[in-house]
């Protein structure tokens, strides 16, 4: 297999853009929905009525990690066929366990005697939870969301063997034809989405970290 | 003002009780200590007062007011209660201001009224109010965090202050400085205060009323000058430890055994032993001390009202060690 730069180039400049963008909602959709399920459901497990249920559902969310995604879409086949559904919904389940697991843990790592004094003064649970906890796990969280997204730049690659598009069908391009400037044009793009995503998602980070965890 | 009528607590999972069978009173305007070792039960009876924990059996009275009652919410209770603990918990996200602004805001007052009672706050806990004002609490040491935390108790002026061992993580010093303003400010402030530590020296200097706890049970309660004079058991005994007689004459004011008959020589005014009639005792036998003299010469503001001699600190010691 010869590497030709003019053709890398032009998988590069002419062929990628539109995989980019189809492969940027493969990661945003699924991580935005998972963050939706699985910060609230975290916040829940914390609750006092609903520990008991933290090992049930935090197994759930683990399985989700375990299983590949194509043999999720493979379950799921006969109820939502091939192309970008599936592929959403498999990311989806993919991108649960980091969001859920560092929620658990920023909450869990508030200050025992910053909540015992919340408490004191007559802060209900709702105030506390919305001024004091959830303020002070962000950090944690949104590491969290990072972790996801990270995970799932790379893994939506396989979006592209059930038709759902995004820069694994660049690749597996390469693969079918032998052409490594399709495989590392399509790595080098994938490799960049997530480079930038994790920095956009610093960014918030920094915005959302209470000042004095700034240092 | 607080009552506690048989209140029993028994944790889940546990068989023995962490407070059993407690009932007290405390008056307004007093100062009530509660002292004993780790895990007799101090601070559970703290928070059953405020309900942080729900007693298992027995009922709590604030004014009158039963308010161990399924109807009464807990959250609006402790708004009306001021909490200080060990550890402070000041919110490490929000600034002096925020935090001490804290209930208020959940009072619900209105901004203009609020800004004014940080400010009042802060300097009156000794504490330079432009120059805090807009710290976070780890810009702060240890001793300042305490005042914000004090400050943050009183800010809606709750007539009920409830304290947990709340000059234990500074160190000596700066924990006297406290105590001596702590009691300077509640001269004025009257509140009615619960304070628990394990120090009997802390209880003996900030009580009004000291009562003693072992294992969940009140062992014993009464005036600092009771306890020291009337202990009710070796362990009560043990509690206060071997300098007994020195506590005691750190409760005994001056006036008390101050000798008005004696005529003052010159030669004692020389030595500058001079304290106010309204000293502790301890106060003249340190004088005496450190100016290598046996007598003290007592004066009620500018007016000399007699003298004290070893002799006569020699008889109250044996006075009050006969008591016991």
């Amino acid at each position: 297999m010869d590497f030709e730069m003019e053709r890398f180039i032009s998988a590069l400049i002419d062929r990628s853009p539109p995989h980019a963008l189809v492969h940027l909602q493969l990661v945003l959709i699924p991580v935005i929905i998972a963050f939706l399920i699985a910060f609230p459901v975290a916040v829940l497990l914390t609750r006092r009525r609903f520990v008991k249920y933290t090992d049930r559902v935090m197994t759930f969310f683990n399985m989700g990690q375990t299983i590949p995604p194509l043999a999720i879409i493979a379950v799921f086949f006969p109820f939502l066929g091939l192309g970008r559904e599936p592929a959403l919904f498999a990311l989806t389940i993919y991108a649960l366990l980091p969001i859920a697991r560092n929620t658990l843990a920023g909450l869990k790592g508030v200050p025992q005697e910053v909540k015992e004094a919340a408490r004191g003064v007559g802060m209900s649970e709702w105030e506390m939870l919305m001024r004091v906890e959830i303020p002070l796990s962000m950090p944690v969280v949104m590491a969290g969301v990072k972790i996801s997204v990270v995970l799932t730049s790379g893994t939506a690659a396989l979006g592209a063997l059930v038709g759902g598009g995004g820069m694994g069908a660049v690749i597996f391009a390469g693969i079918d034809f032998f052409r490594p400037e399709l495989i590392v044009a399509g790595t080098l793009v994938i490799g960049a989405i997530a480079i930038i995503l994790d920095r956009i998602i610093t960014l918030i980070d920094y915005m959302l970290t209470p000042p004095h965890m700034k240092m | 003002m607080i009552v506690l009528d048989k209140v029993d607590k028994i944790f889940p999972g546990t068989t023995v009780p962490a407070v059993k069978q407690v009932s007290f009173q405390v008056d307004e305007g007093n100062i009530c200590v509660f002292v004993g070792p780790s895990g007799c039960g101090k601070t559970t009876i703290l928070r059953i007062i405020n309900r942080l924990i729900e007693p298992t059996s027995g009922d709590i009275y604030i004014k009158g007011k039963k308010v161990s009652d399924k109807e009464v919410n807990p959250d609006h209770l402790r708004r009306e209660i001021g909490y200080v603990i060990q550890q402070i918990g000041l919110l490490p996200h929000r600034t002096v201001e925020q935090n001490v602004a804290l209930v208020p805001r959940l009072l619900k007052w209105p901004e203009e009224r609020i800004k004014p009672r940080v400010k009042e706050l802060l300097d009156m806990v000794g504490l330079d109010s432009n120059e805090v004002i807009h710290k976070y609490p780890f810009q702060l040491s240890g001793g300042m965090m305490q005042r914000v935390g004090v400050a943050r108790a009183l800010a809606a002026d709750p007539p009920i202050m409830l304290m947990d061992e709340p000059f234990g993580a500074v160190d000596p010093i700066v924990r006297g400085r406290l105590q001596d303003e702590f009691l300077r400010l509640q001269k004025e402030m009257k509140k009615t205060i619960c304070f628990v530590t394990h120090d009997i020296n802390e209880a003996i200097k900030m009580g009004d009323h000291i009562v003693i706890m072992n294992k969940g049970e009140l062992v014993q309660h009464g005036t600092p000058m009771e306890i020291l004079t009337e202990p009710a058991n070796d362990f009560v005994k043990d509690l206060i430890g071997v300098d007994r007689e020195i506590k005691l004459l750190d409760l005994t004011r001056s006036s008390e055994i101050v000798d008005r008959n004696k005529e003052v020589l010159g030669e004692t005014r020389e030595k500058d032993c001079f304290i106010s009639a309204l000293d502790p005792v301890q106060r003249a036998l340190e004088t005496m001390m450190k100016n290598d003299s046996d007598i003290v010469v007592v004066r009620d503001g500018e007016k000399e009202i007699g003298t004290i001699c070893w002799g006569d600190i020699k008889k109250l010691i044996n006075k009050l060690s006969g008591e016991a």
